[in-house]
């Protein structure tokens, strides 16, 4: 069975082409079952987020495949083939693996390194595989993709830098301040964002954290559950006063900071720097606000922009995400050798039963006189005997997963049994351009 | 060839090593450049020294001779900075410094005249007094300048070169502010002193003695240096001024220095023209 994939991303296709193209809209789980009835006998996943659509399959002829699944792509959506052709890219093989695992890294995500894509591709996964479109290739692929995802994640700095808009502003409050013990930082909203920047400004032993928000309540639990002190919403511009940095990031429509408030504020520090992180959105602080003397104001678009900056000057890291990714690949590759199991397994069954039918030849002149029932049973017995030989060689052959192993374990059966490659069907053929067929390396 | 052009050389060859090792930030380049500084700053040291030995004194009592005692004790001062705090960046704004003005003693040959004036302890601690405190300035103007190169790029949201290498805001800030105080002390010290060495000048009949007043532009850009600094430090205290406008009053400061250190010691002053 070959891997397939077919599938646009934000490298090859715009926008526009790519919401038409989304899956989400109508429901993945539809056009997963549209997708099996047109290919049948396949497996298959979508995987369908705002920046890529991919579709992986694993099929027996990869070149009419590809042009059913842009069939596919082409009615499902309603888009003229002549249209979405150009922005359609194919891997196969070995190729669409490392695409997978490159992807499941995000190391093909528009911002590299964002972690939401690995959590995307396993819902695309769980979704096939409960839905049942997944087989025994499919499976293992994308849970080393997964395996994949995970160690870039936990292995190289990719992610940590790249990720988050928290890490920024803590780089740029350590550039501001430089150490950045004993400072207070405020954080004005207790939603998920500034908790997540306020834990990594913990992280570098501030002084004081002081948490506010409208609502006294998410105040008081957040400063529960990460260790701050909860500040009444009426007291936020005196203990303004007091802050070095200040996150605000609340829901409010409007500005709830205003330039003449930071100004006051700034009076009252005697001009000590002021560091503010406003990832609200809408913002929070009037914007004219940063051209105050000594107050640095960065929003959310500004860090993400500085994010940018950092992915572009971190060739280094993403160099150790791929050669894990190339890793993880080879260790894939070596699981799909051990299936090369498979093809030695047949021509030893082959072989059996040509021996089999060939013994029942020659015996057929001496046959031809018995009736017909004692006749069936005679090829009852030899085929049962057959097959009471093999069960126990061919379970030990698959359930090895070492590829060495499996292809000395190949290569004795070879030798012992003159099996010729021509004995086997051409079986699982994953690499594109596969290796060729030999005794000695099986899986071909 | 004369030793200060050899002290020149050395530092022109330590100057480029900063630069290299400013844009490439790799542990060699580093410790090559701050080999070669080290280098330099010792052959100056022997040749101060030797200097000394031959004139009886350090060999600060002309303009010319100040300058390169002046370059010598800059590169000890930031040498100290960067051992200390192992922070380089500096040097690469400093060396161009060191490189300039030790081109003033290597063009000129370096005499030490045995004048009667200058026998006085006082003319002594004034001149040592003002080289510290113009040493400190030196490195107060190099953070400054630094300061604002990464306040810029802070500011206006563009994090590039300085950015990635420079120590931060509020690292150099205090950096500056010590060394103005350091060189403030100093200045005030090396006024002082040269007030009381003046008035306890003989009225002879040399013009030099009788220009001795504020009216002399060595003493009165002096005068204008410490108001500067004065007024540096006390706006810092009083009303705030800290980051970019001090920065901003340290390289003012230092420029008005450097205006006392060449134009006006060579050309202008009528008192101070040993």
């Amino acid at each position: 069975m070959h891997l397939l994939l077919v599938g646009v991303s934000h490298r090859t296709a715009p926008v526009e082409l790519r919401e038409r193209l989304d899956f989400s809209a109508r429901g993945v789980d539809r056009a997963l079952s549209a997708l099996v009835n047109a290919l049948t006998h396949h497996e298959a996943t979508i995987i369908s987020t705002c920046n890529r659509v991919e579709l992986y399959v694993g099929c027996d002829e990869t070149e009419a495949t590809r042009t059913a699944i842009q069939q596919f792509l082409s009615d499902f959506h309603g888009i003229p083939a002549d249209q979405l052709g150009p922005h359609l890219y194919t891997k196969v093989g070995q190729d669409a693996v490392a695409h997978l695992f490159r992807v499941a890294s995000g190391l093909d995500s528009l911002v590299m390194g964002e972690p939401q894509v690995l959590g995307q591709v396993k819902d695309a996964f769980n979704l096939a595989s409960q839905m049942g479109c997944t087989g025994p290739l499919l499976n293992k692929l994308f849970h080393s993709a997964f395996a994949a995802g995970k160690r870039v994640r936990s292995e190289t700095a990719l992610a940590e830098g790249a990720v988050s808009v928290s890490y920024a502003a803590v780089a740029l409050a350590r550039k501001i301040f430089g150490n950045l013990k004993g400072r207070t930082v405020m954080v004005v909203g207790a939603g998920e964002m500034g908790k997540l920047t306020a834990i990594h400004m913990q992280s570098q032993g501030i002084g004081r954290l002081l948490i506010t928000s409208r609502t006294a309540a998410h105040a008081a639990t957040l400063a529960d559950s990460i260790g701050g002190t909860a500040m009444p919403w009426e007291s936020l511009t005196t203990a303004l006063a007091e802050a070095d940095i200040l996150i605000t990031a609340t829901g409010a429509t409007a500005p709830i900071i205003s330039r003449a408030v930071v100004a006051q504020t700034m009076k009252a520090r005697r001009q000590r720097p002021l560091f503010i992180i406003d990832i609200a959105v809408p913002r929070d602080v009037d914007a004219s606000a940063g051209d105050l003397e000594q107050v640095f104001l960065y929003n959310i678009d500004d860090l993400q922009a500085v994010v940018q900056e950092n992915i572009s000057r971190r060739g280094t890291v993403a160099s150790d995400a791929e050669k894990i990714v190339s890793q993880e690949v080879g260790r894939f590759l070596g699981w799909l050798n051990s299936r090369g199991a498979v093809p030695t397994v047949v021509a030893l069954r082959q072989r059996f039963e040509s021996i089999r039918q060939s013994e029942l030849r020659r015996l057929e002149p001496k046959l031809a006189s018995l009736p017909p029932e004692a006749r069936a049973r005679v090829d009852e017995v030899t085929r049962l005997i057959v097959e009471k030989l093999l069960i126990d060689p061919t379970e030990r052959l698959k359930s090895i997963s070492d590829a060495d192993t499996v292809a000395a374990y190949s290569d004795a059966l070879n030798r012992l049994f003159s099996l010729t490659a021509e004995d086997a069907n051409e079986e699982s053929t994953l690499t594109s351009a596969g290796p060729t067929r030999s005794a000695k390396n099986p899986v071909s | 060839m004369p030793m200060n052009a050899i002290l020149l050389v050395l530092y022109a060859v330590a100057c480029v090593a900063y630069a290299v090792q400013f844009t490439r930030r790799t542990f060699s380049t580093s410790r090559v450049a701050t080999v070669l500084l080290v280098l330099a700053a010792f052959v100056h040291t022997f040749v101060i020294g030797m200097e000394t030995m031959r004139a009886g004194h350090v060999p600060f009592s002309t303009a010319t001779s100040f300058i390169s005692t002046f370059v010598w004790l800059l590169a000890l001062a930031y040498l100290y900075v960067e051992l200390t705090t192992s922070e380089r960046a500096m040097g690469v704004f400093i060396l161009p410094l060191l490189v300039a003005l030790q081109a003033i003693p290597a063009a000129s040959p370096m005499m030490e005249p045995r004048s009667a004036l200058l026998e006085s302890p006082w003319f002594g601690v004034h001149v040592s007094s003002l080289l510290f405190a113009y040493a400190s300035f030196a490195l107060a103007a190099v953070l400054g300048i630094t300061y604002v190169l990464q306040f810029k790029e802070i500011k206006a949201k563009q994090l590039g070169f300085f950015y990635a290498r420079l120590p931060s805001l509020n690292v150099l800030d205090e950096m500056n502010l010590r060394a103005v105080k350091i060189g403030w002390l100093f200045l005030t010290v090396g006024l002082i002193t040269g007030g009381i060495w003046a008035s306890q000048l003989q009225p002879s009949g040399d013009p030099r003695v009788t220009a001795m007043s504020l009216g002399d532009p060595k003493i009165f850009v002096a005068v204008l240096c410490w108001a500067v600094y004065s007024f540096e430090l006390y706006a810092q205290r009083a009303i705030g001024w800290r980051g970019r406008r001090a920065a901003w009053l340290s390289a003012v400061g230092f420029g008005i220095v450097l205006l006392n250190f060449v134009p006006v010691s060579y050309f202008f002053t009528t008192s101070h023209n040993f």
